[in-house]
């Protein structure tokens, strides 16, 4: 198999049910910016969820960005290293510099409706071969030669971009 | 999806979320107590069997503020140096200070742009210029908030300002307003002329559509200094 480069992308949510406390502590500080920044697109109190002003307050679409201040110095704590996708071995692998916070819900009132989205795009990956169910995966030029993971593409993860590279190394698009 | 359901929950109702299980872990079939002799089948588990993350954890998160609370809000954009010190009283107790108020402001940049999000949405982790020109603080026991900005650029249609959003110490919110700029002749905006754009096109307060009818200048400041030294903005801005 001809080798290419991938990219990643894990989605993790983060509601009321969860459990760590990282995340509890992302999910409480995101929440309390949607009640803050949602203010804006609300001066008159008519809504009181996140799809409501969607649907009646086009601009309320910035939120995702607005809101997405009280999740980056969290996600500053993960030191670049994407979190639960672990290799058959049970290690965190993937490394990323990219990221996308969204809002999926919200409730000025209700806690437990609030649900937000942080999407890692991993650094560039070499895909070097499948074996059964797992990829054979290193990291693409920066990564300690012939380092490898074995890894299963879980639920919540995607493969965001594909580049193939031929026999020459050249990239062919 | 019911017509009803969808009108009420708008877009979200299409994204279902639920928790994903990559904390699954592997189960290893239960070897019966008589099958301790020759080789029996151990099993490995189910299908979906993966492995669970075995790693320390940590170092365990720390409550951290918002990216928007620091004084500095720059975040490398270029610009003249501008301090912006806005104090909030209460008209409710004769415009006597409010201590405790948390102070929300954001501006466009020297060429009119805001931070926000770009065409592909992706965020890089250089987080130091992701929100930039947008900060927050709270009023000191004066009623007093000060930022270090650059002075703000414009855009077509509207007149130089700085949006300013102000907050009980609970986060209701008590005024949504923008700062004027004062323009006539020696004001610190003709000094600045609009950066590389110039002040061709340019809306002046008048015919500004947010600021055209404050008659009372409520909305408007006072700014001080020169460019070689930066320039100083001072505004009372009352809550009820």
């Amino acid at each position: 198999m001809e080798t290419r480069i991938v990219t990643l992308c894990y989605r993790k949510i983060i509601d009321a049910r969860s459990q760590k406390e990282w995340e509890k502590l992302v999910f409480e500080d995101t929440w309390k910016e949607f009640k803050m920044q949602s203010q804006l697109f609300n001066q008159e109190s008519r809504y009181t969820t996140f799809s409501q002003l969607l649907l009646h307050v086009p601009a309320s679409e910035k939120l995702h960005f607005l809101v997405s201040a009280a999740a980056v110095n969290y996600i500053k704590q993960l030191g670049n290293k994407i979190p639960d996708v672990v290799n058959n071995i049970g290690k965190t692998f993937l490394s990323f510099s990219k990221f996308y916070f969204e809002i999926i819900n919200s409730d000025l009132q209700h806690k437990s409706v609030h649900s937000i989205a942080i999407n890692f795009y991993s650094d560039p990956l070499r895909w070097h071969e499948t074996i059964g169910d797992y990829l054979l995966l290193s990291a693409d030029a920066d990564g300690i030669e012939g380092q490898t993971s074995l890894y299963k593409i879980q639920p919540f993860v995607n493969i965001h971009s594909l580049q193939k590279e031929q026999n020459d190394g050249a990239i062919k698009r | 999806m019911e017509r009803k359901l969808f009108l009420k929950q708008g877009f979200a109702a299409l994204g279902m979320t639920f928790i994903a299980p990559l904390a699954n872990s592997c189960k290893k079939n239960d070897i019966a107590a008589d099958e301790t002799t020759g080789g029996s089948d151990t099993g490995s588990g189910s299908d979906t069997c993966t492995v669970a993350p075995t790693e320390t954890e940590g170092p365990f998160p720390t409550k951290n503020p918002s990216a928007y609370e620091r004084k500095d809000i720059t975040d490398g954009r270029s610009g003249y140096k501008l301090t912006v010190n806005i104090t909030v009283g209460q008209v409710s107790k004769s415009c006597a200070a409010l201590a405790g108020a948390i102070v929300d402001i954001w501006h466009c940049d020297a060429e009119g742009n805001y931070s926000e999000y770009g065409g592909t949405q992706m965020q890089s982790t250089n987080y130091s210029s992701v929100h930039f020109l947008r900060g927050r603080q709270t009023t000191d026991s004066n009623g007093l908030v000060t930022f270090t900005t650059i002075f703000p650029g414009w855009y077509q249609g509207r007149a130089t300002h700085i949006h300013v959003h102000i907050y009980n110490a609970s986060g209701t919110s008590l005024k949504v307003t923008q700062i004027a700029f004062p323009e006539g002749s020696g004001s610190a905006l003709l000094a600045v002329n609009g950066y590389s754009k110039g002040m061709s096109g340019y809306t002046y307060n008048a015919s500004d559509n947010i600021f055209s009818d404050d008659k009372d200048g409520v909305e408007m400041s006072t700014v001080t200094g020169d460019k070689t030294n930066g320039f100083s903005l001072a505004i009372q801005l009352n809550v009820p």
